[in-house]
């Protein structure tokens, strides 16, 4: 709009691009083509590891290594699943890994909404100083707290034991009160306004009115949580010493580090599926929905 | 109440003014305290297990204290001391720059440009496919990631030395090479984590309102132009938490991959200053000099954060 010139080069682009639409609509979509092309070759690279670890799941072991690279399984076999079960607790690592994502997702959720509420829509004495503090952890990276927490979770006696994995983990909610507080604020204050004329107490109007407004907000921090719960490493890794009480994400540095059983390809992947098979289904169900959560949070302060 | 005489009720209205008093007063308490309540485990949470270990990590530090002696040594700087004589100290911290410098770039500019490249094909049918496929290894664990890597590293049998060595060179023992180790941790990373932040871009690219998008194309503006001068300013909100919080993470993010994959060898040179921390707090128990570690990490990474608030938050468009 400052010069006339790219103005008239922009006439003169239309006109030419209106004189010859055919060739235009060719070209760009040619320029789709590519762009298709180039996603498709990252999507393989992408998917080229788990489709491996899928694979070799079913294979037997002689067939895991040979001179070519052979994507299918030539006799396809479902022994990989119990061998594991017999070499490693593995069913207590699964049910380790459900229960601790689990709890760990449904405590952050009952601490996180009504602090979310209140730093969307209430107004108090320190309210910013408050949402200050939440947020500063953020910038805390968690492992300048594992020493301290060790010490506490050991006083307690809670090594060995999901507790101890579960109640520090709880602290690592700010973002998703972040997340929560965006989506309340998208709702219109008039609704506050008016149950408040009605006489609403403020924990009435957060769980009669903000509570069945935020489902879809609230269940894409649930599966965050899950997420981020049920793949977590360091922090288990340093609670959860007792071969019984570890988790999936844990049993895979325990298959790799033997080096008796990191030759047992087969039964080491049939583990890595069962870890990695959850979190993908979920994820899968739930992906339009995570992206439009992110979109009207919006990611500005 | 209908069939009183209107005096009559009047005088049970009075006789009822303190207790309904009581009653507004107790309302009032409870309607005042109810947002303290809302924050209040949250904040008691974030107390006990995140700002209380900063403080103790500081008191620690001067400590030395082996986590099952009844007694701590008070030893003033001597844990820091021995940290800046510690060759392993160094090497860890030379790894964490590395990670720093090779994956800050990689977590934050990759998505960027691949968001660019998904983004004139949004409406394509086969969107949905491309997202949850580029996204799928965010959401599997990172030892998952190290395990499968392990594989395609394999110095024997791995897909990498097989394409190698049917290429007529020779094959690399990645994983044991000390010129390579660590870059092995570096790509398997940025296989596990591109995806999230990939996410966070689109999100922020569907935010952009259609009509500067639609003027802009109007002026004639080019691809590349369309993205500098209009998407990109808008998304910078977005841009400015990603990096942020990627230089937050990535050390303690590779922590997984370097237990599984290297154990921070060969001689050190896979590992990073988490690595580092965990091996003197939890596999020799120095909880002094552990502590010290992680008072560091601290201080460094919030010069860090303040850098970039100071520096780059500046030229981030809040729209």
């Amino acid at each position: 709009m400052s010069n006339d010139g790219s103005t008239m080069a922009s006439l003169a682009r239309s006109a030419a691009s209106r004189e010859l639409p055919g060739a235009a609509r060719l070209s760009r979509r040619l320029g789709r083509g590519a762009i298709h092309l180039v996603v498709i070759l990252l999507c393989a690279i992408t998917l080229f590891p788990m489709l491996w670890m899928l694979s070799t799941s079913f294979k037997i072991p002689t067939e895991v290594f040979t001179r070519d690279i052979q994507i299918l399984p030539r006799t396809p076999t479902l022994s990989n699943f119990p061998d594991a079960f017999q070499y490693f607790p593995v069913a207590n690592w699964f049910w380790n890994s459900l229960f601790i994502a689990v709890v760990t997702t449904a405590g952050k959720l009952v601490i996180s909404i009504p602090a979310a509420f209140a730093f969307a829509r209430l107004r108090f004495r320190g309210d910013n100083f408050c949402f200050a503090v939440i947020l500063g952890t953020m910038i805390v990276p968690a492992v300048v707290t594992y020493v301290p927490n060790y010490i506490l979770v050991s006083r307690l006696d809670w090594i060995n034991t999901s507790s101890g994995v579960i109640v520090p983990s709880l602290a690592s909610c700010a973002f998703y009160i972040f997340l929560l507080r965006q989506y309340i604020r998208t709702m219109p204050q008039e609704i506050f306004d008016a149950a408040k004329i009605d006489g609403a107490k403020t924990w009435e109007i957060l769980w009669h009115i903000v509570l069945p407004n935020i489902r879809p907000g609230v269940a894409v921090v649930a599966i965050l949580s899950f997420l981020h719960s049920w793949n977590q490493y360091t922090w288990p890794l340093l609670v959860l010493d007792d071969m019984k009480s570890k988790t999936l994400a844990l049993g895979m540095q325990v298959f790799a580090s033997n080096s008796e059983s990191a030759q047992l390809w087969g039964p080491m992947m049939a583990t890595a599926v069962l870890a990695t098979v959850p979190p993908l289904v979920l994820y899968a169900f739930a992906q339009k929905q995570i992206i439009s959560t992110f979109v009207t949070s919006g990611m500005k302060g | 109440m209908t069939a009183s005489h209107p005096i009559a009720a009047g005088a049970a209205v009075e006789a009822a003014a303190p207790a309904r008093r009581r009653i507004w007063n107790r309302y009032r308490f409870w309607e005042a305290a109810t947002p303290y309540l809302f924050v209040a485990p949250v904040l008691v949470v974030v107390g006990v297990f995140i700002y209380w270990p900063l403080i103790y990590s500081i008191y620690l530090s001067f400590f030395d204290w082996n986590f099952i002696s009844p007694v701590k040594e008070f030893v003033g700087f001597a844990n820091f001391v021995r940290l800046a004589d510690d060759p392993r100290f160094h090497q860890a911290l030379w790894g964490t720059l590395i990670y720093i410098v090779a994956l800050v770039p990689a977590q934050v500019l990759l998505p960027l440009g691949l968001a660019q490249l998904l983004w004139p094909i949004r409406k394509s049918r086969a969107q949905g496919f491309y997202r949850v496929t580029l996204f799928s290894p965010t959401v599997i664990s990172f030892s998952v990631a190290a395990l499968l890597w392990l594989w395609i590293f394999h110095p024997l049998q791995g897909i990498l030395n097989k394409v190698i060595f049917d290429a007529g060179f020779a094959k690399v023992n990645w994983l044991s090479n000390p010129n390579t180790a660590i870059w092995c941790v570096i790509v398997v990373s940025i296989w596990k984590t591109f995806g999230f932040n990939l996410l966070l871009y689109l999100a922020a690219l569907e935010a952009v309102p259609t009509d500067y998008v639609e003027a802009a194309s109007l002026d004639g503006a080019s691809g590349w132009q369309m993205f500098r001068l209009i998407r990109f300013p808008l998304i910078t909100p977005t841009f400015f938490f990603v990096l942020v919080t990627t230089v937050i993470s990535v050390n303690d993010e590779v922590f997984g991959a370097i237990n599984v994959m290297t154990d921070g060898g060969p001689f050190d040179r896979s590992s990073n200053i988490v690595y580092y921390l965990y091996e003197q707090g939890f596999r020799v128990f120095q909880i002094g000099s552990a502590s010290a570690v992680s008072l560091l990490i601290f201080i460094g990474t919030a010069i860090l954060t303040w850098v970039q608030f100071r520096y780059v938050e500046r030229r981030v468009h809040y729209g």
